[in-house]
């Protein structure tokens, strides 16, 4: 178990710089997930941690060891590999043995740390088996299975659950999650879900072009955002943004300049920025009101996707598509009009130009 | 609707299918089994000097027993292939690694790696004839520059095969090294970094990791060798013809001269098709093999 430090770490290929300049603090036995979207710069750090990628500059801690040129066995971590990474001419057993028997350990604790990590991930069965014998999911455990035997210091986890349909990926994730309560290491966890990253980790770490962009709990970041990035990126179907204006101090959609309900406290926030913004809701914080309301958005909508737990229908708002979710029971309809009310404690107003949080 | 005129009849799919394949067929009956069928014909005659022809039965093949030239052929044509075949997968999958990690070689240089078996057997053949001549060489010119004494390579009964056996070495080990190169180059990263995460060194991940999984792709490389190595003609017989004595008489060549030199047709074709049986034989032997290391 051990903490790690990132401190001003630069990776460049040749031009290409991949990570700027970054600093992050993975405190011990934390479940942190590196979450962005293709090209963030996350597997490359996760990479970096595990000394598979050398750094350009900067400084990375393992516990309290400098670890810059150490190789990637003296580091003592342990990492789960988007595709397993499973040795696919070895028997299951063998493959988590195998990095036991490079350190020398003698046969009869090896077997012992084998067969306690099988059990552990319900793989006893089959450790006589080839991986190709072996279904995604348990060729996954086996991976786990061939981390957990080394007692790490670090778990590293690259995108371990992409290649799982949907159900299982649900089914792994839950295991993950209970492992690490179990085993109270250090986990790194790399997706570019923010499901993984939002069921799973301590502390989420949000990338954009290398840049960390949030680094807090998942209820922080899902509900205050620091960006528009971050805000568009946490949470499915994503957070609508509408351009948004004060005009004589009054709150309007800049595409129309029809009406927007904000109270004033949102209203001041905008003055703030010059009186423009970008205002974000997500598709659950809408409500739907009756024909009453005078400061209700009026809606048509377009389409339906009943999801069973929920319903989301999508509409348009000042020339900017939109989706809101509602109760099933509503049984929306193509073309129905609706008024929209947009919750006023939970809106989110960003920066027009920057993206920042309006605060 | 279903277009009456459209539909396709079982009768109709059956003489269209049988029209396709007749090419097929029929290049395979011709090119194939009529001259396998006519060797196995000709192997229980006998033929006189006049041409005359007459069934032996197996009487061939008992003599092929008693035939100690025979005996020698099989014995040099394993010795020559066992040689041959261990040099030429060390030396390839040597030369595979070299290219493999030799990301920044230039496309000029690996072609050239490769470039001997490209070269015609009759041109590589009078090339070593050449670089292998006891007094003008360039092979003993070597020698004598650092200190060896010369050898009679070609001429010499003991050499003879080991010297065969490094041409043939020079000339098909990079052909070896380009299947083994394709089996390294669809290898999975992952299972390296893995490795690497794992403690193992560059030596154990050989060992422990590439071997292993190149191992289908080398008994791929060797069963095209066997194939070539036991029927092997062209460059012993531009350079020895069999000799020193019956030193380098592999069957192939044993078979040659018999058919082709003492116009003994019937007892020719014996031997060649014993030679196809052994080469079946190892080619099946390797093909299970293959199965086995599959992973």
């Amino acid at each position: 178990m051990a903490a790690i430090s990132i401190r001003n770490l630069v990776k460049r290929y040749g031009n290409l710089t991949v990570v700027p300049d970054l600093s992050l603090e993975i405190a011990d036995q934390e479940f942190v997930v590196f979450v962005g979207p293709s090209g963030c710069g996350k597997s490359t750090l996760l990479r970096i941690i595990a000394g598979l990628e050398p750094i350009t500059s900067g400084e990375l801690l393992i516990g309290d060891k400098r670890v810059n040129g150490v190789p990637a066995a003296q580091r003592d971590i342990a990492m789960v590999f988007q595709d397993y990474a499973l040795y696919p001419h070895m028997r299951v057993y063998d493959n988590m043995a195998f990095a036991l028997e490079l350190r020398g350990m003698p046969k009869p604790e090896i077997d012992a740390r084998v067969r306690q990590a099988a059990a552990m991930l319900h793989i006893e069965a089959y450790l006589d088996r080839k991986p190709k014998e072996l279904s995604g999911g348990q060729r996954q455990r086996v991976a786990m299975g061939r981390a957990i035997v080394r007692n790490p210091q670090v778990f590293l986890f690259d995108e371990p659950l992409s290649n799982l349909d949907a159900k299982l990926r649900a089914q792994v994730r839950a295991e993950i999650k209970s492992l690490s309560l179990q085993l109270r290491t250090t986990m790194v966890f790399v997706t570019h879900d923010q499901i993984e990253a939002m069921t799973m980790a301590d502390r989420i770490v949000v990338l954009q072009n290398g840049i960390v962009q949030q680094y807090d709990t998942p209820e922080m970041v899902y509900e205050r955002p620091a960006n528009q990035f971050v805000a568009g990126f946490i949470g499915s179907p994503t957070m609508n943004f509408f351009p948004v204006e004060l005009r004589d101090d009054v709150a309007a959609f800049a595409h129309d300049g029809t009406p927007v309900p904000l109270d004033a406290a949102a209203r001041a926030r905008l003055k703030g920025a010059a009186g423009k913004g970008v205002l974000g809701v997500r598709p659950e914080h809408f409500d739907v009101v009756a024909s009453g309301a005078t400061s209700a958005i009026a809606v048509v909508i377009r389409l339906v996707e009943p999801l069973g737990s929920d319903t989301l229908i999508h509409f348009e708002v000042a020339g900017t598509s939109a989706i809101a979710r509602v109760d099933p029971s509503m049984k929306p309809k193509v073309g129905e009009r609706l008024l929209m009310l947009p919750q006023p404690d939970k809106i989110h107003l960003f920066d027009a130009a920057s993206g920042q949080v309006l605060r | 609707m279903v277009d009456a005129a459209n539909t396709v009849t079982p009768d109709r799919q059956r003489v269209e299918l049988a029209a396709l394949s007749a090419p097929a067929v029929l290049f395979t009956l011709a090119m194939i089994a009529f001259p396998l069928a006519y060797t196995v014909w000709l192997g229980f005659h006998a033929f006189s000097s006049t041409g005359r022809q007459s069934f032996t039965g197996l009487g061939n093949y008992s003599k092929l027993i008693a035939d100690t030239e025979f005996w020698h052929g099989l014995w040099v044509t394993l010795a020559l292939y066992l040689l041959s075949l261990v040099l030429q997968l060390v030396l390839g999958i040597w030369l595979a690694m070299l290219l493999f990690n030799a990301k920044r070689l230039p496309g000029i240089v690996r072609s050239l790696f490769i470039s001997p078996f490209m070269m015609p057997p009759v041109v590589a053949g009078l090339m070593w004839l050449v670089i292998l001549d006891p007094s003008l060489g360039a092979a003993n010119y070597i020698l004598q520059a650092a200190g060896l004494p010369p050898s009679d390579w070609l001429a010499s009964p003991i050499w003879v095969i080991p010297t065969i056996a490094l041409i043939d070495t020079w000339q098909w080990a990079p052909y070896v090294a380009l299947i083994v190169l394709g089996g390294l180059q669809s290898l999975p990263a992952s299972v390296y970094e893995a490795a690497q995460i794992d403690g193992a060194s560059a030596f154990t991940t050989f060992r422990r990791i590439t071997l292993p999984l190149l191992l289908p792709t080398i008994v791929t490389a060797v069963i095209l060798r066997s194939v070539d190595l036991l029927r092997f003609f062209d460059i012993i017989y531009i350079t020895t013809q069999g000799g020193p004595g019956n030193a380098s008489n592999t069957l192939n060549i044993y078979g040659f001269r018999v058919g082709f030199e003492f116009f003994n047709i019937g007892y020719a074709s014996a031997l060649m098709l014993t030679l196809t049986v052994i080469v079946f034989g190892v080619v099946l032997a390797f093909n299970r093999l293959r199965g086995a290391v599959a992973w």
